[in-house]
């Protein structure tokens, strides 16, 4: 929760700082602490108040509260074309002299009345504080007036009435010698007993009695009751037979688009084109470029197909290219054919004879410079550059392979965030958002969770970054610190390439693998939540859903890109430094080791660092039926970024470069892995420690070190012990190996497990041992 | 105060205007419930009920409750 500071352009000298929205003064959610503390210990010359005019009188109640503080108040009514739009009438001038300070009216949307407010607000500054016009019921004056006189001496006048009523409330964040001073609590006493309320709820009426009679003499309301809008789209919207089918529809609609359609297209162009090879301007010519493209491959597989007959005839094929003629001489009978197969499915065999080969031997590779406006992609560009200024091999190998491949890979899901960041800032912009926690909260409720993680979940079936980031929203510190432990559970689209990995390789790309991931996702988000919340670190009663449900306004064009850009920004700031340094480490333990002239770059990486590093560790992941040092390190390489793992595993089997599913490799794999130790690889790459920029987030979200780990290690553990479940039930289900110690163990991990989540909850057992006794 | 001739707000009908006679609940939420206009002698209307949550419209704006917190407020 943060607030945000900036110069106001009017006047550089002016320091504006952005606060929290905020309901009251009382802390009970985050934004109020940090509002309620920059006001009172830093003190600001002079407090703007916007209120929404559209509903006056609750916000007037913090308006109440600022008043007391003894700083220069202004208030800006904003929303000001939806009360005329409904026929209302505020007398912003009965206003200012009801509450002893200036009022105008603004309209952020349109941007009127703002300059003339911020002019008043230095205005204000200069001159003495704002007195609060308010006065309270007799008694409770009394009992104020008699507080006052116990306050010691040192308070600033224009504060002492703020004290008094914070000591009336007994308000536990001011400071103790004022709460416990003598008598004054007694004072508390008399006038709850004569009243039949707690101090606290007086003092709320006291507001809120008062603000009705300033509302009544300022406020002309033309529909009194009834339903607006608004009400009647939340009918239907939040209906008990409607919610869920268009909530679903909704849902299908953003995630379709973002991930399927748009999304993959930029992201393939980033990818590809942009941190690839390059890619043509507007498109023009790649299809010209992938016909001749085509029609090349033929001729190569034609030669190929020629030259592997024959030698199957026994011609000896090393004269092909130093004596074409006597090759050719030799060859003249050889018939090969080649197989294409047509978009439609239908396969052709072509003839190839020695003609057709030389034909074929003509052929040349179609320049992409040829078809269009060919744009190099960056690694490109900076590599001819890096060429020419005759950098050293290593360095070329640092920037190219390991700061662009590595940030770049990682930038490229950018795209595609932001275009989900556009959909889910109209859902926010448009009220619906609101809706969908209110929607969900029965649901997430039952395993422990809050109707408001379901945003970052959703948000994190793109990146988990900014899904994490989301979390912020939920009040309830446990809810909060829960949600961020378990977002990351959820497959993120960088994930997405194991998975397509591990059904292609091993599964023969069976349909079930995907959507098995996302239930492998969820399922550990419910069990997690049930697990935890019965632990004594969440024990406790649920925090109470209490939500202000926004009206219901189309967002502009301008808040939904600025919101876009807050979310994806922030994310590229964590591309900018730690992927950036994490992938500089990861490339940096891959490409040094020891060989036999020293320490030094090595070529292959089997005998770099981190294949080192994996030797070491890999016995750790042997009871997951992955123990071999490859399976290892590319988990580790997954911290960086998860889709990572695909392409170390490629360079690991050899492969210099792999497609983003690893398909070059995908019989290498299936030799390597059984199905139970893929699957079991798999699913502790999908809710392992997530990548760096994703713990990143969960260290700034839960600001604490101690959290942070807590949630890392939480996750890790929890993926190893279902990996091991996965791998060692899996294996005897199918036969690999036989049922024997390993089986039992995962038996009683499952039953561990299931304990943990029918056991009784922490605190209530105390209860309970209590009533007993 | 009586509790016997109030109902909690859980049980109240949709789109009746009703007023809060009494709130109970544990201090840090009644007094978050206050900061947003949940006082006695507020009016307050439910809009709609999903499984027992509510959105109820009051001092102008709605604000969505779940239904721990609608049978604690009576009415």
């Amino acid at each position: 929760m943060e607030k945000k500071e900036g110069k106001w352009k009017g006047d550089k000298d002016v320091i504006i700082m952005d606060l929290p929205g905020i309901y009251s003064l009382s802390p009970y959610t985050l934004e109020e602490v940090v509002a309620r503390n920059y006001l009172i210990e830093e003190r600001p010359d002079a407090i703007l108040n916007i209120v929404d005019g559209s509903n006056l009188e609750r916000n007037l109640y913090l308006t109440t509260q600022l008043t007391e503080l003894g700083i220069p108040v202004v208030v800006a009514i904003n929303m000001m074309d939806v009360v005329a739009k409904n026929g209302d009438m505020i007398q912003t001038e009965r206003l200012a002299k009801e509450l002893g300070c200036p009022v105008y009216s603004i309209s952020a949307l349109k941007g009127t009345g703002i300059q003339e407010a911020a002019q008043a607000v230095v205005a204000a500054a200069a001159k003495h504080a704002t007195v609060p016009q308010h006065s309270f019921a007799p008694s409770v004056e009394e009992a104020l007036s008699d507080i006052l006189a116990k306050l010691p001496n040192n308070i600033p006048q224009e504060l002492k009435r703020f004290y008094a009523i914070k000591c009336f409330e007994r308000d536990e964040k001011i400071p103790i010698a004022l709460r416990t001073a003598p008598g004054i609590e007694e004072i508390i006493a008399n006038t709850e007993k004569e009243l039949d309320d707690d101090s606290e709820s007086i003092i709320t009426n006291e507001r809120y009695t008062y603000i009705g009679q300033i509302i009544q003499h300022c406020y002309q309301k033309k529909n009194k009751g009834g339903l607006t809008t608004s009400d009647k789209i939340d009918q239907i919207v939040t209906n008990r037979w409607l919610a869920l089918p268009i909530f679903a529809i909704v849902m299908y609609i953003v995630y379709y688009i973002s991930v399927t359609t748009i999304g993959t297209y930029v992201t393939d162009w980033t990818n590809d084109g942009l941190f690839g090879d390059g890619f043509y301007l507007f498109g023009n010519g790649r299809a010209a470029y992938e016909e001749a493209n085509e029609a090349y491959t033929l001729e190569t597989q034609k030669i190929d197909a020629f030259l592997a007959e024959a030698t199957a005839e026994g011609i000896d094929i090393s004269t092909a290219e130093s004596d074409p003629i006597a090759f050719a001489a030799e060859a003249a009978q050889v018939t090969a054919s080649v197989t294409i197969t047509a978009e439609d499915e239908s396969t052709q065999i072509l003839p190839v004879t020695i003609q057709d080969y030389e034909i074929a031997l003509q052929a040349e590779e179609p320049a992409v410079e040829d078809f269009g406006t060919w744009i190099p992609g960056i690694p490109v560009i900076v590599g001819n550059v890096l060429e020419k200024l005759q950098v050293a091999d290593w360095l070329q190998g640092l920037i190219l392979d390991g700061i662009i491949g590595g940030v770049g890979a990682v930038l490229g899901f950018v795209p595609q965030m932001l275009v989900l960041f556009i959909f889910l800032a109209f859902l926010e912009g448009c009220g619906y958002m609101a809706r969908i926690a209110f929607i969900m909260d029965r649901i997430f409720r039952k395993f422990g969770l809050s109707g408001k993680s379901f945003i970052p979940m959703l948000i994190g079936t793109g990146c988990g970054v900014p899904g994490v980031m989301a979390s912020r929203t939920i009040e309830n510190d446990r809810d909060r610190k829960m949600t961020i432990m378990t977002t990351t559970f959820i497959p993120c689209g960088a994930k997405l390439p194991i998975i397509a990995l591990i059904a292609g390789a091993l599964f023969s790309g069976a349909s079930w693998v995907a959507p098995s991931a996302y239930f492998v996702g969820i399922a550990a988000i419910i069990i997690s939540g049930i697990i935890l919340k019965k632990t004594k670190m969440f024990a406790g009663d649920p925090a109470p859903f209490v939500m202000e449900l926004p009206a219901y306004h189309l967002p502009t064009i301008g808040s939904i890109l600025r919101s876009m850009w807050e979310r994806g920004s922030s994310f590229i700031k964590k591309a900018g430094t730690i992927i950036l340094l994490s992938t500089i480490v990861i490339w940096f333990l891959s490409n040094f080791g020891f060989t036999e002239n020293g320490f030094g770059m090595v070529d292959d990486l089997s005998n770099g660092l981190l294949a080192n590093i994996g030797s070491a560790v890999a016995w750790i992941f042997a009871p997951l039926g992955w123990g071999e040092w490859q399976s290892a390190v590319a988990a580790v390489t997954g911290l960086v970024a998860k889709e990572n793992v695909v392409g170390t595993f490629g360079v690991l089997f050899g492969f210099a470069e792999v497609a983003e599913d690893g398909m070059e490799y995908w019989a290498t794999l299936s030799a390597f892995f059984t199905p139970a130790a893929a699957y079991s690889f798999l699913v502790f790459n999908l809710l392992c420690a997530p990548c760096s920029a994703a713990i990143g987030a969960i260290k700034r979200e839960m600001n604490s070190a101690k959290w942070t780990w807590f949630a890392i290690g939480y996750q890790t553990l929890f993926a190893y012990l279902v990996s091991f479940c996965v791998y060692q039930i899996g294996s005897v289900i199918s036969g690999d190996v036989g049922f024997g110690f390993g089986t039992i163990l995962a038996i009683l991990i499952i039953c561990g497990g299931i304990y943990m989540m029918i056991r009784p909850e922490q605190k209530q057992k105390v209860l309970q041992a209590k009533v007993t006794a | 105060m009586g509790g016997g001739a109030y109902m909690p707000l859980a049980m109240a009908q949709r789109g009746k205007v009703e007023t809060i006679k009494k709130i109970n609940d544990k201090d840090e939420v009644k007094r978050f419930l206050e900061s947003l206009g949940f006082v006695v002698g507020s009016e307050v209307m439910v809009v709609s009920e999903l499984s027992g949550n509510m959105i109820v419209n009051i001092k102008d704006s709605r604000v969505a409750i779940s239904k721990a917190m609608a049978t604690r407020i009576f009415v």
